[in-house]
C-alpha cells in the first residue's frame, strides 16, 4: 500500500517537472524575444536551434546581449532560491535568506572600497553607470569570501547555529557602517556608481564571465542536491538528525560554503539581489505543498529561473530603451505575489513550529 | 544479549573549565527484549543520560558500550543503525506528511539522493502497521493529535530498524487511554526482541509495564531493580516524592490524611466500594471495618443505603450521599 503511494507520487512529481521545464523554455524564449528591440519569436527559435540568421543585427543582439542575460537570469533565480531554502532550514528561521550571514554586505564593502577609495587614491577605473569591470567583480568576490571565511572559521568553533546567525548579522552591520562612512566622505558621482551597483543587474556578463559563472552555479546546484537528504533530516531538529547519522558539523559547514559560494558569486557578478532568495523557498513550499528538500531543490532551480526570467522580461519594458533595476522589479512584483499566497493559505505554519 | 551497558559513567555539563556532574558511577545495562523505565525528578539528568547514551551529548567520564563496542569507536552512521530516539522536541516542518516523516527514519540506509529501495519501503510499511497508523499516512503533521503524533514518532524510530529505542517522556501531554496505548505499544515492541528505554514521570503505567526501573536521585547512587522490589524497599518514595505529599505506595494515588469526620463501614460490589471509598475519603471520612455507621451498596438498583444505630436512608448517587453527610 505504501509502496504504491510512493510510486504514484513519483509519477505526479515527474509530470510537474516536465511542465515546469517546458514553462522555463517558453519564458526563456520570450525573454530573448522581448526588449527595447522586439525580435520575432520565429527568429529567436531559429537562433536557439542554430539555424542561419535572417537578420544579422538581431542575431548580434541575441548572441551578445539577450542570450547571456537570459542564461544569467535563469541561473541567478535558481541559485538564490536554493540559498534561501538552505539557510532557512539550517537556521530554522523563515526570515533567513542567502544574505543572512552578511555576504552581500561583505561584497558591498569590497565594491565600496574600490569605488570610493580607488578613485580617491587616483587609480584609474572605468566606473561609469552600470558598466562593471572585472575589478568590481573581484572586489565584490573578495568582500563576500572574506565574510565567508570568517563565518566558516567561526562555524568550526561554534556549536550553535543561532550564534552563527548573530555573528553574520554583526559582520553585516559592521560592513554597512563602513560603507556608510565611505559614502559620507565621497563625491556624488562615486556614490551614484555605488548605488548603480547595489540596484543589481543581470545583463552585464560577457560570455567569458558567464562561463565561470555558470560553472560555479552548476557546482553549487549539484552540491545542493547532495545536501538535500541531510537537510531533510535536519527538519526534525539537530538531535534527531544526529541520531539518524547526520554529521552536523560537516553538514553545517558544507551548507554555509555552498550558499556563500552561490550567493557570493551572484553578488559579485550581478550585485546584491536581496529579496528573491528570501521569498523563493516560501513561494515553492506554498505552491507545491512540500518541505522535502529532495523535491524543493530542483523545483526551486526551475521556478526560480522561471520567475527571474519573468521579472527580467518585465524590467526590460518592451519597446522602451530604459531597463528598470532588477532589485526593484523583483520586490515590486514578488511581494504582492507572496502576500496573495499567504492570504490564500492564511498562515505560514506549513513550515515552522507554531 | 546486552544491547547497551555503561561502566562508571558520569554525565553532566561542562561549563568553562568546570564539570557540572549530574549523575556519576552509573553502571547499568539493558538487554534485548527488555523494557526499562528511567525515573527521577525534573533536573536530575534523565534527558542528559538519554542523550549521552545515544551519542548526542559528551559524557564526563566512564564509558558507554553498544553491544560490547565503545561508543566512540562506532561511526555516526552505524550508530544510527543501532539506536533510534524519540524526543520531546517538535519537528521544524509541520507541513511534512506522516509518511514522509517516517521515511526519514530510513536516512541511514538510503543512498545520497535519498532514494528508497524495496527494503526501505517494506520497513516503512511494517513500522506503520505495527503502530496502527496506516490511516494517518497522508495527514500533515499539524493535523495530528498529540497521541497520534507520538505514535508517528515511534513509527519513525521503528523504521530506523534499530535494536534499541530510547524515548524521552513519550507519554507526556497524553490522556490516560493514550498513555496506556503507547505503553502497550512499547511493550509489544520490546516483545518483538528490541530493547526499549523510556524516561518517564508516569508512575502507575511504568510500574505495571516495565521489566525494570532505573531511579535517578540527587546526590545519591542510581538505583536499578524490579519495580515491585523498589516499591517495597521504599526507594520510589524516596526518589520521586521527597516531600511528603501522602502518596499511597500500593496504588500510587494521593492519600487523604484528613479523615476525622467519622468512620464508615462499606459493603457491596468491589468496584462500587472502591469509588465510594475514594469519594468518602476526599470528604474526610475513613473507611473502617468496625465503624458503627455502615453504607451498603445495592448494585442492582444502584442504591446507597446509609445505616446508623436507628436511622436508615437511601441515596441514588454518590453526590446525594455526600450532600447528606455534609
Amino acid at each position: 500500500m505504501i509502496t504504491q503511494y510512493f510510486d504514484t507520487s513519483i509519477k505526479k512529481w515527474r509530470q510537474l517537472f516536465v511542465v515546469l521545464g517546458l514553462l522555463l523554455v517558453v519564458l526563456f524564449t520570450l525573454n530573448i524575444s522581448l526588449g527595447s528591440v522586439a525580435i520575432p519569436l520565429s527568429s529567436v527559435i531559429d537562433f536557439i536551434l542554430l539555424r542561419p540568421p535572417v537578420d544579422n543585427s538581431w542575431h548580434l543582439i541575441m548572441a551578445q546581449f539577450r542570450l547571456p542575460k537570459a542564461l544569467t537570469a535563469t541561473l541567478v533565480g535558481g541559485g538564490l532560491g536554493i540559498c534561501g531554502l538552505q539557510m532557512q532550514t539550517l537556521f530554522r528561521n523563515p526570515m533567513a535568506g542567502p544574505f543572512i550571514l552578511g555576504i552581500s554586505s561583505g561584497s558591498g564593502l569590497g565594491v565600496a572600497l574600490i569605488i570610493f577609495l580607488g578613485v580617491e587614491a587616483g587609480l584609474l577605473f572605468e566606473l561609469s553607470g552600470i558598466t562593471r569591470s572585472w575589478i568590481m567583480v573581484c572586489a565584490a568576490a573578495l568582500g563576500s569570501f572574506g565574510v565567508l571565511l570568517a563565518i566558516i572559521l567561526a562555524s568550526v568553533r561554534l556549536k550553535d547555529s543561532v550564534t552563527l546567525l548573530i555573528l553574520g548579522l554583526m559582520l553585516g552591520a559592521v560592513s554597512s557602517a563602513l560603507i556608510n562612512i565611505l559614502q559620507y566622505f565621497s563625491q556624488a558621482t562615486n556614490i551614484q556608481a555605488y548605488m548603480m551597483w547595489s540596484f543589481g543587474s543581470l545583463g552585464s556578463l560577457s560570455w567569458n564571465e558567464l562561463m565561470i559563472f555558470s560553472v560555479i552555479m552548476s557546482v553549487g546546484m549539484i552540491m545542493s542536491m547532495g545536501l538535500s537528504k541531510s537537510l531533510n533530516a535536519l527538519l526534525l531538529g539537530a538531535n534527531y538528525a544526529e541520531s539518524m547519522g547526520v554529521d552536523l558539523k560537516i553538514i553545517r559547514i558544507m551548507t554555509i560554503i555552498n550558499t556563500s559560494l552561490l550567493a557570493g558569486t551572484i553578488t559579485a557578478f550581478c550585485g546584491p539581489i536581496a529579496f528573491f532568495g528570501l521569498v523563493m523557498p516560501h513561494i515553492a513550499r506554498m505552491l507545491f505543498n512540500t518541505t522535502n528538500h529532495l523535491l524543493l531543490t530542483p523545483l526551486i532551480i526551475l521556478i526560480g529561473g522561471i520567475l527571474m526570467l519573468f521579472f527580467d522580461t518585465v524590467s526590460q519594458l518592451p519597446g522602451i530603451e530604459a531597463t528598470l533595476p532588477i532589485n526593484a522589479v523583483t520586490a515590486l512584483l514578488g511581494a504582492p505575489f507572496v502576500v496573495y499566497l499567504l492570504l490564500r493559505k492564511r498562515n505560514i505554519h506549513y513550515t515552522f513550529d507554531k | 544479549m546486552k544491547l547497551i551497558h555503561t561502566q562508571s559513567l558520569a554525565i553532566g555539563y561542562t561549563e568553562g573549565h568546570t564539570n557540572k556532574v549530574l549523575q556519576e558511577d552509573i553502571n547499568l545495562s539493558l538487554s534485548s527484549g527488555e523494557i526499562i523505565s528511567l525515573m527521577g525528578q525534573n533536573g536530575v539528568g534523565k534527558t542528559t543520560f538519554i542523550k549521552t547514551l545515544s551519542g548526542l551529548h559528551k559524557r564526563i567520564s566512564g564509558s558507554v558500550y553498544h553491544q560490547d563496542r565503545l561508543i566512540d569507536e562506532i561511526s555516526k552512521s552505524s550508530l544510527a543503525k543501532q539506536i533510534s530516539i524519540v524526543l520531546t522536541e517538535k519537528p521544524f516542518a509541520e507541513y511534512l506528511s506522516v509518511i514522509e516523516l517516517i521515511a526519514l527514519g530510513r536516512h541511514p540506509y538510503s543512498n545520497w539522493i535519498g532514494r528508497l529501495s524495496t527494503s526501505d519501503k517494506q520497513a516503512i510499511d511494517l513500522s506503520m502497521s505495527q503502530t496502527n497508523i496506516d490511516y494517518l499516512a497522508h495527514k500533515k503533521l499539524y493535523q495530528l493529535s498529540d497521541g497520534q503524533f507520538q505514535k508517528v514518532m515511534i513509527a519513525r524510530a521503528l523504521a530506523q530498524e534499530t535494536d534499541l529505542i530510547i524515548l524521552d517522556e513519550p507519554t507526556a501531554h497524553l490522556d490516560l487511554s493514550n498513555k496506556i496505548e503507547i505503553m502497550l505499544l512499547l511493550k509489544s515492541i520490546a516483545g518483538s526482541g528490541k530493547g526499549v528505554l523510556i524516561a518517564t514521570h508516569d508512575l502507575q503505567v511504568s510500574l505495571q509495564l516495565s521489566d525494570r526501573l532505573w531511579l535517578f536521585n540527587f546526590n545519591q547512587p542510581v538505583l536499578d531493580g524490579c519495580p515491585e522490589d523498589l516499591i517495597l524497599q521504599g526507594a520510589i518514595d524516596q526518589t520521586l516524592f521527597p516531600i511528603n505529599n501522602n502518596i499511597d505506595l500500593t496504588t500510587g494515588t494521593v492519600k487523604h490524611l484528613d479523615e476525622r469526620k467519622g468512620n464508615v463501614l462499606l459493603q457491596g460490589d468491589p468496584t462500587m466500594v472502591h469509588w465510594t471509598a475514594q469519594a468518602l475519603q476526599r470528604n474526610g471520612y475513613a473507611v473502617n471495618k468496625d465503624a458503627p455507621t455502615s453504607i451498603t451498596i445495592n448494585c442492582l438498583d444502584c442504591l446507597w443505603k446509609l445505616e446508623s444505630k436507628d436511622t436508615s436512608t437511601s441515596f441514588d448517587s454518590i453526590e446525594n450521599l455526600l450532600i447528606h453527610l455534609k
